[in-house]
């Protein structure tokens, strides 16, 4: 996603020498996916912006732990998921996702009709709001794998469980949505 | 999940039509914690508490060159000490305020009717030569006018600008940093009290200047480097007064602001 190794390692390396600006550059960088992955588990923009805001002050005090050349965005991702979730723990409260369309959503290929443009936007709808009607447990692991373009390693990351969990629970989940969704086309 | 296929598909297109929360520009607070060395805030009272701690650490811990954020004491600044500073670019001919970006020329009255507070003006200087106003986003959110005055007697031209005296004042957001100070290893910063109001005399060599906009964005000005420098906060419009002045000067000039 924001993967710019060269400039990465330097970022960190100056980072790790003590220059915040350097620090501050790689804050800019990681902050949407921090925030939108805390998004995902807290449910909540307000937690979100919190628990993103204390994994990257975490981070900075972890710095020396960072080693030369490692990718950041799984070291940042587990700090930010770690928070997050331990965010929901402390207080208490999850909120539930709610994931929706933006307004200028032009899905489809290059210039598609007017009208099959209507017709895709419906498409989205409908599948989006089929996810929402998931169980928590499922919407988590479609967000994070299909919606933040986790990997499932990452995604294992984000959400404290085994890589081999995550693919049964995905695969679990993907049997649900695509039964929902063979239900409403029959409909 | 080679079964599911078409659905991994439409759910990996769907991602990219959906409407996240706009993400927040977290840079300012991290820095600000990072410079507080404080293990946890809860974000609402990370402001008030910072500000409190940092008023201590620019008092007693300010030996210039050190690379740390040394104070946010309500003038909704930043300080930051740098080993060395970027030099400017040198300034393009022509008019002041495309200059130096202060904005639009226009005349005292005009500037007194498009903010939202009570503009100051220093009566021992007279009628300013020159108004700039700079409204948002290329300024913080509540504006900023800008007074110059021509060298004179008593107010030498400053190297960078050539003018006599820049009074600089803005307001933004209650609770947010919104200008920052680059100060190397020649710059010294002392508190100053004047007219019940607090604020900083920064002087030595020229320091950078930069400001956050209204998106949070952090905006350098490598073209300006600032002069001898008073920055207060009067009833929370913050006030720079920027130029080839003594401290004294300076704080004579604050007092008349009126």
């Amino acid at each position: 996603m924001e993967g710019r190794p060269t400039d990465d390692a330097d970022l960190f390396a100056r980072a790790q020498r003590g220059d915040t600006a350097a620090y501050e550059e790689i804050v800019q960088r990681y902050q949407q996916m921090a925030f939108r992955t805390a998004y995902v588990i807290t449910g909540s923009a307000a937690d979100a912006e919190d628990a993103a805001q204390d994994a990257f002050l975490k981070a900075y005090r972890a710095l020396a732990t960072f080693r030369a050349g490692a990718e950041p965005r799984p070291w940042l991702l587990r700090i930010v998921a770690n928070e997050a979730r331990n965010r929901v723990r402390s207080t208490g409260r999850r909120h539930q996702v709610e994931l929706r369309l933006a307004d200028h959503s032009r899905p489809g290929g290059a210039a598609p009709s007017p009208e099959a443009a209507a017709v895709a936007v419906e498409d989205s709808k409908r599948l989006l709001a089929l996810v929402n009607a998931l169980s928590e447990e499922d919407r988590q692991v479609i967000a994070n794998r299909y919606f933040l373009e986790l990997s499932g390693e990452e995604t294992a990351t984000a959400l404290g469980i085994p890589e081999g969990t995550v693919k049964s629970r995905l695969s679990r989940a993907l049997g649900r949505l695509r039964a929902l969704v063979e239900e409403a086309s029959i409909a | 999940m080679p079964e599911h296929a078409e659905l991994e598909q439409r759910l990996s297109r769907l991602g990219a039509e959906l409407d996240w929360p706009a993400t927040p520009n977290l840079a300012p607070a991290v820095r600000l914690r990072i410079g507080a060395r404080r293990p946890r805030f809860e974000r609402r009272w990370l402001i008030a508490a910072a500000a409190a701690f940092l008023v201590l650490a620019a008092i007693a811990a300010y030996p210039p060159g050190r690379d740390a954020i040394a104070s946010w004491i309500n003038l909704h600044t930043i300080f930051r000490t740098v080993p060395h500073l970027a030099t400017p670019t040198p300034l393009p001919p022509g008019l002041l305020g495309p200059r130096l970006g202060l904005g639009a020329q226009t005349t005292l009255e005009t500037a007194r009717a498009a903010v939202n507070w009570p503009l100051l003006v220093p009566a021992s200087l007279g009628s300013p030569d020159e108004v700039y106003v700079q409204p948002p986003p290329d300024r913080p959110s509540g504006g900023e006018v800008t007074l110059v005055y021509a060298a004179r007697p008593g107010l030498h031209a400053a190297g960078e600008t050539g003018v006599g005296l820049l009074v600089t004042e803005a307001r933004g957001a209650i609770n947010s940093e919104f200008f920052g100070k680059m100060i190397g290893p020649d710059t010294t910063i002392e508190p100053v009290a004047v007219s019940g109001g607090s604020g900083y005399w920064i002087s030595g060599a020229p320091h950078a200047f930069v400001f956050v906009d209204t998106a949070g964005v952090v905006r350098y000005e490598t073209l300006r480097l600032a002069t001898n420098t008073l920055l207060i906060n009067v009833g929370g419009t913050v006030v720079r007064i920027e130029g080839n002045i003594s401290k004294a000067q300076a704080l004579a000039i604050a007092a008349a602001l009126a």
